[in-house]
């Protein structure tokens, strides 16, 4: 499958002016924990697994979101509530208008890891986007080796995607754990830190994959753990989280050490960019 | 080799002025680049304090307007007049390079565009540098111009750098003259006391003396916003009393300050002002290259004038240079 184009070459979907979003509709809204919700929006184009959109709500702002999907018919977005445009998205319902403009960025480059088996790591809402990569690989099973998963969550309540976690649990090596299960709630996974799991866990770094999108700490921890148990830095993919007002390689708010986040990013090759994670 | 006459310089100023908009440097409390009045007011030879890119750049940007769920673009003025900047020195003119090469290379940013289509830009070749703290002649500085004035004797010798410039002669040609005079060498290029040595910085990433440097900075931010070659911005939406009517603007925006990457929780990914600097810095000199094959920096020096302590960080890093 070729490299999916960007938005910039597909001018049927966007204005001529690069910042101007378009309507769509919300046609489907889930809440899925206390602080998170999935939405389904009538944005069709095609895009890689990774990627993001820009969300508007005229008058509040603009925010970026990853594609939680695989799909050109429908757009799925995992949104954790934590200021003004993503509460405010919280509240809407299906039926409702909002813009957008996307897609943006380099996603993962799933075309160029056929034949791989994939590590797929997650923390919290980091897992959102690594659920585009699961869609995508359910549309090219025969393309890759085993896939393994590690979603962690802070308590069971804060577990997202439930209904799709049982369908993984029969089609993947699943590995889920909370950190703390305050109100003893009866769950199949282990109560630990999802780090713990990795540790414990016999990976090959042969023929290996890994993906990972999560907290920085998580992912710091997760990157020395797989070092390790030798795994190189050319065999992990990372997802990077700046803040973003334009993301189309201008605005200069991304950049870490000279790449834009929104242009070379969000995800990296870890050896891209590896010691200015920080930066 | 074409020439204007300084005899009739002003009266062709006053010709442009009755169909274009004619902007040049001016003192006023400070010295920039400002739409002219009176011609008494022009230097022509000022290196203004103030840098050129708030007129494409501009500090405050309507993006677009909103009514509820209806948007729409600014209208584009048609009826706007042709500009002409006169006055733009070279690191001026480089300057506007870079910034091209940010708003309509890969992205064409709309609103810069439409500013940059309706001017021309004439510069003028500074004889001999401004103060102790240009250092453009180590910067490789380039020719960006429609027009080149060179200030020889009782005229000014024109180079033409664009069509633009060229149709832009034909128009004015009853002010431009034949002349045997030519450019030698040593009239383009001046000698800057002040030269950044500009071998690689890739290794100095942690050197401890970036500190003798951060110590004494403020993050005030006069820095980034004196540079006329800084483009960051940031994107926001003001809303009226209704709450359904408004725009979305866009600011220029300072790497120097903490909020530039603050992010949910609170985080700041640059917390600390040596971060901050030394982003500053590794921009303008390695990351800008790295991308376009030249510097972001053009030697202005604008950011050394306007630092309320003078932080010279080309004094600066050719230190750690000649340590090692
Ligand atoms: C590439 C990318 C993909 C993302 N994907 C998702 C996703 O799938 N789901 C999701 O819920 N969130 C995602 N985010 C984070 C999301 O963009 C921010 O949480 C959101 O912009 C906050 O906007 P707000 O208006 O709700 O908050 P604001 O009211 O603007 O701010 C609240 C807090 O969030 C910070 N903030 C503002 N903008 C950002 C930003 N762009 N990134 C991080 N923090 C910010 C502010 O500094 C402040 O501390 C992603 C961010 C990036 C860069
Ligand atoms: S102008 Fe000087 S003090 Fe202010 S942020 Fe820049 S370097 Fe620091
Ligand atoms: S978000 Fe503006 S440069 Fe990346």
């Amino acid at each position: 499958m070729p490299r999916v184009k960007t938005a910039k070459e597909e001018p049927e979907q966007q204005s001529a002016n690069p910042y101007l979003p378009v309507s769509t509709k919300i046609t489907s809204f889930k809440r899925e924990s206390s602080d998170c919700f999935m939405i389904r929006i009538d944005f069709k184009t095609k895009h890689d697994p990774g990627q993001f959109v820009q969300l508007t709500l005229p008058g509040i702002g603009e925010a970026p979101i990853s594609i939680a999907s695989y799909s050109q018919e429908f757009m799925d977005l995992n949104i954790r509530e934590v200021g003004n445009v993503t509460k405010a998205l919280s509240k809407m319902k299906k039926g409702d208008t909002l813009f957008v403009r996307g897609p943006y960025g380099k996603g993962y480059p799933m075309d160029k890891l056929f034949g791989k088996e994939l590590i797929v790591i997650g923390g919290g809402s980091g897992v959102a986007p690594l659920k585009g990569i699961l869609s995508y690989v359910d549309k090219h099973k025969n393309n890759f080796g085993e896939v393994s998963l590690y979603f962690g969550f802070r308590t069971p309540e804060d577990i997202l995607f439930k209904d799709e976690m049982r369908q993984w649990r029969n089609k993947y090596n699943l590995n889920l754990s909370v950190d703390k299960n305050p109100n003893k709630a009866r769950i199949s996974c282990d109560v630990c830190f999802i780090t713990n799991l990795i540790e414990k866990a016999k990976l090959n770094p042969e023929n290996k994959i890994v993906f990972i999108c999560g907290p920085p700490m998580m992912m710091n921890i997760t990157i020395s753990i797989l070092k390790n148990k030798g795994f190189k830095e050319e065999q992990i993919y990372v997802s990077t989280e700046r803040l973003m007002q334009c993301a189309l390689g201008i605005c200069g708010h991304c950049m870490i050490h000279g790449k834009y986040t929104c242009l070379d990013g969000p995800v990296f090759r870890y050896d891209e960019i590896g010691q200015y994670t920080n930066d | 080799m074409l020439k204007i006459n300084k005899a009739s310089f002003n009266d062709f100023l006053l010709d442009l002025m009755r169909y274009n908009e004619l902007i040049a440097p001016v003192k006023t409390d400070e010295s920039r680049f400002e739409l002219v009045k009176d011609i008494k007011q022009i230097e022509i030879s000022l290196h203004t304090y103030f840098p050129v890119k708030k007129l494409f750049f501009r500090k405050h940007q309507t993006m677009f307007s909103f009514d509820k769920n209806k948007l729409a673009e600014p209208e584009t003025s048609a009826e706007k007049k042709q500009r002409v900047i006169v006055g733009l020195k070279r690191c001026d003119l480089n300057s506007i390079r870079r910034q091209d090469i940010m708003f309509m290379k890969d992205t064409k940013d709309p609103y810069y565009k439409e500013e940059r289509d309706r001017t021309i830009l004439v510069g003028y070749n500074c004889k001999e540098p401004f103060d102790e703290y240009c250092f453009c002649s180590s910067m490789d500085l380039g020719d960006y111009y429609d027009l080149m004035l060179y200030d020889k004797d009782d005229a000014y010798l024109v180079e033409i750098g664009s069509e633009k410039g060229r149709n832009f002669v034909d128009r004015y040609r009853k002010y431009f003259w034949d002349t045997e005079l030519f450019l030698r060498p040593e009239d383009r290029r001046i000698e800057t006391k002040l030269q950044l040595d500009k071998r690689d910085i890739k290794e100095y990433y942690n050197h401890p003396d970036w500190k003798k440097m951060v110590d004494i900075c403020f993050s005030c931010a006069a820095c980034v916003t004196l540079c006329p070659s800084c483009y960051c911005f940031d994107i926001h939406d003001e809303v009226d009393a209704t709450l359904n009517k408004g725009e979305r603007k866009r600011n220029w925006a300072a790497c120097q300050l903490p909020c530039f990457t603050k992010v949910a929780g609170g985080h700041v990914f640059r917390s600390t002002r040596e971060d901050r600097f030394k982003h500053r810095i590794y921009h303008q000199l390695q990351y800008f290259k790295d991308r376009h094959g030249m510097t972001l920096c053009t030697g202005c020096g604008r950011c050394i004038r306007g630092c309320p302590t003078r932080i010279n960080f080309v004094k600066g890093i050719n230190e750690m240079k000649l340590e090692k």
